[in-house]
């Protein structure tokens, strides 16, 4: 009888234990497998790369990674996607790559792994993510077909992503008592009066040069200014007064910038700013990581952070990277379990620590990071602003895009007229659009 | 016919059988498969199964489409320009060191050099050197006093910068194979003709480059052919800018599928591209199977005369 009662007893304890076990590691029925991931070759993710080896410890999935530049990342995924059976689990995607993806039905809907109690852990708090970036980089199917809204639904979540910040020589500041810009009329004249104050140096450090950069610089300056390069029913208004405003304020940053700026990319423009030829740099949060590090920047130390200026509204960019499970993927559930587990709380602070761009509020408002990273805080204000429409992203973009920047190029080196270069653009933008379809219920 | 007649007439053929076969696979197969992707509005989220057939469309968009007009006259611009400066200076150069001088062997090749760099590192060299404030040739100007050039931030003279680039990387080019061609002519017809006592031009000019022409033609027609193709060192130099100042056809058939994501426009343009390339191939073998005709005309003419 006692035998009979011990060996039920320790049947009842083993189950209990095999229940608890089960409760505490919902990875266990996964460890052992391994994932390949395609990861772009970029600060964040090589601050990942020295997180991933956690993610091994804690769940026994191991992970291999392959890393690629983020044109050639485009181009073999282009590839894989196509595949029956695909060689990726997971992949980080760059924003633009969501309309191609999603379109072709290659990317999965997240909502299934979301809805698995086995997989969805229910302490992930997606309110913490930020909002900006969550519409921009993994909701397709709403509103314009790329933002959120009733129809829309998530394929991937923001890992890397990426908003506009001020950045200024905090000791120029200083020396002529200049205020920090907080809206446009300011930055614009700021912009050109320190080259006056302080001789060979540039006022604010753009990218110009012809094609993507051009354009990028100027749709940073259009949504604050209030304008957008379509209206509600695709019809381009980029040639409207609040284009032309942010063509001129481009093209009087760039003549006022340092020696050279008008074939900056964006590679120029952050040298030029960490060499100290220039006292201000508006662009992309991911240029922060280098403003300290000797090795490559002469302005230790000396520069501070102010959320992107506002002109009617205070709109800074989103962008960056964000991952996405494949459709031919193989491992799917692990996939999903990998993605949440990089996103979640936890581990976008590790993230952020070793050096990379957290996608969450809670991270940047987070006392040990802003310890180490004091920008992080006003990151995260100028965060609430960041704006996922600040350029459409539609398979036509592309093109779109390049006829805009080399334009904008022309109107900066040949100082071609601006409202009549524009119109050229929403013209041919126009026959382009109609060519894809945008007008077939509209005409 | 015996069998073993047979045989020996289908012989040649079972020996060239094999490289016509790797023929077909590497060379009708990509080009029948570039001419049939411009037929059709292809993304590379797309298999090519799944891409529409839109006839002839992409080449009507291509007709109607500024920025594709503008970089094709680019294109012919700076090909024309770079292959006529290239020629003058590489056979001028080998002109002048077709002789036995101290060291022009170390000479010599210290003239290829250019030639042997990998494009991206000419194009990044040259953008150092063109850069506004550190570069040398800035420096330099405003060591001398001058205002230094806004070398790629100008339409025209990033034309010129990359038309610079171009000639130094391949002129040495022209000048080996020129050389070459130059030290294998008929040490004969230029030993008559001293004894008839014609100057060093008159050696040049009646002699020398007549000789040379069949080399020099196919020598042109290489530089040309690769002048219509240049894309690495443009790209580094410029991006194509400012504006589409200096966008030639082939950096503008690489964005066409890279940036905008369009197979099928950027296969018509290819195709265009190598219509063309064709068409002055043909010319050129046309001029010189038509001059080759006339010296063999004249030739017969002479000998009859001698008889």
């Amino acid at each position: 009888m006692l035998k009979y009662l011990n060996s039920t007893v320790s049947a009842i304890a083993g189950l209990a234990l095999g229940a608890t076990a089960a409760l505490a590691n919902p990875y266990e029925e996964h460890a052992g497998e391994t994932l390949v991931v395609n990861f772009p070759a970029h600060p964040h993710f090589d601050a990942v790369m020295k997180v991933l080896p956690e993610f091994t410890k804690e769940t026994g999935i191991r992970v291999e990674v392959d890393q690629l530049q983020y044109l050639k990342m485009r181009e073999r995924q282009t590839l894989e996607l196509t595949k029956n059976r695909g060689d990726y689990d997971l992949i980080a995607y760059v924003v633009f790559s969501k309309a191609d993806y999603v379109y072709a039905d290659q990317l999965e809907n997240l909502a299934r792994f979301f809805m698995n109690p086995k997989l969805a852990d229910p302490n992930y708090d997606a309110d913490d993510l930020i909002d900006g970036y969550v519409a921009n980089i993994g909701v397709a199917g709403g509103k314009k077909g790329y933002l959120p809204g009733p129809t829309g639904s998530l394929f991937g979540l923001p890992f890397g992503s990426e908003t506009s910040v001020l950045g200024y020589r905090k000791d120029i500041f200083d020396k002529h008592d200049l205020k920090v810009p907080e809206s446009y009329d300011e930055l614009l004249e700021l912009a050109c009066l320190i080259p006056e104050l302080e001789p060979g140096m540039g006022g604010l450090a753009s990218r110009a040069a012809s094609g993507h950069h051009a354009s990028h610089a100027f749709l940073l300056h259009l949504a604050p200014l209030g304008g957008r390069i379509f209206d509600d029913e695709w019809k381009p208004i980029v040639n409207n007064a609040e284009g032309v405003q942010a063509a001129e304020a481009l093209k009087k940053i760039v003549n006022c910038g340092a020696e050279g700026s008008k074939t900056f990319g964006f590679a120029e423009a952050g040298a030029s700013f960490l060499q100290g030829n220039s006292a201000m740099f508006l662009d992309s949060t991911v240029f922060a990581g280098q403003v300290n590090n000797p090795d490559k920047s002469k302005v230790v130390g000396l520069v501070e952070w102010a959320p992107h200026p506002v002109g009617v509204r205070a709109g800074s960019q989103t962008g960056g990277f964000g991952i996405g499970i494949p459709k031919n993927a193989q491992n799917k559930d692990a996939a999903f379990l990998l993605m949440q587990w990089l996103t979640s709380k936890k581990a976008d602070k590790l993230i952020a620590m070793a050096g990379g761009n957290p996608s969450r509020y809670s991270t940047h408002a987070d006392a040990e990071v802003n310890e180490k990273f004091p920008h992080m805080s006003t990151f995260g204000e100028a965060l609430k602003n960041a704006d996922p429409d600040w350029r459409p992203i539609i398979p036509v973009w592309g093109k779109i895009n390049a006829d805009l920047g080399t334009t904008l190029s022309k109107i900066i080196t040949e100082d071609a007229p601006v409202q009549e270069s524009l119109d050229g653009v929403a013209e041919r933008t126009q026959a382009l659009m109609d060519d894809a379809g945008y007008y077939t219920w509209t005409q | 016919m015996s069998v073993a007649i047979k045989a020996n007439r289908l012989t040649p053929y079972m020996f060239l059988a094999p490289a016509g076969v790797i023929l077909v696979f590497a060379l009708l197969y990509p080009i029948g498969y570039m001419v049939y992707a411009s037929f059709l509005d292809w993304s590379p989220s797309q298999r090519i199964g799944q891409a529409e057939f839109i006839g002839f469309r992409n080449y009507v968009n291509l007709w109607g489409d500024e920025a594709f007009r503008e970089s094709f006259w680019v294109t012919i611009r700076f090909a024309a320009i770079v292959v006529t400066l290239e020629m003058f200076l590489g056979v001028g150069l080998a002109l002048l060191l077709d002789r036995n001088l101290k060291g022009m062997a170390v000479l010599r090749t210290v003239f290829i050099l250019p030639m042997m760099i990998a494009p991206i590192v000419v194009g990044l060299m040259w953008r150092y050197m063109y850069h506004p404030t550190v570069g040398i040739f800035n420096r330099t100007l405003k060591s001398m006093g001058f205002e230094g050039v806004p070398w790629l931030s100008d339409s025209t003279w990033s034309f010129i910068a990359i038309v610079i680039a171009d000639v130094w990387q391949w002129t040495p080019f022209i000048f080996i194979l020129a050389l070459a061609a130059m030290q294998s002519l008929p040490r004969s017809a230029l030993e008559a003709a001293e004894i008839d006592g014609a100057s060093e031009w008159q050696k040049i000019l009646l002699i020398k480059l007549p000789l040379m022409m069949p080399v020099l033609i196919v020598t042109l027609l290489l530089r040309l052919i690769d002048a219509f193709k240049v894309l690495e060192v443009i790209l580094v130099l410029t991006n194509g800018g400012p504006g589409l100042s200096t966008e030639i056809l082939a950096l503008r058939i690489f964005r066409t599928a890279q940036e905008f994501q369009e197979l099928g426009e950027a296969a018509a343009m290819s195709n265009l591209l190598l219509m063309l390339l064709m068409a002055l191939t043909i010319g050129m073998f046309a001029y010189n199977r038509v001059q080759e005709a006339r010296v063999a005309r004249q030739r017969a003419a002479a000998e009859k005369d001698d008889d």
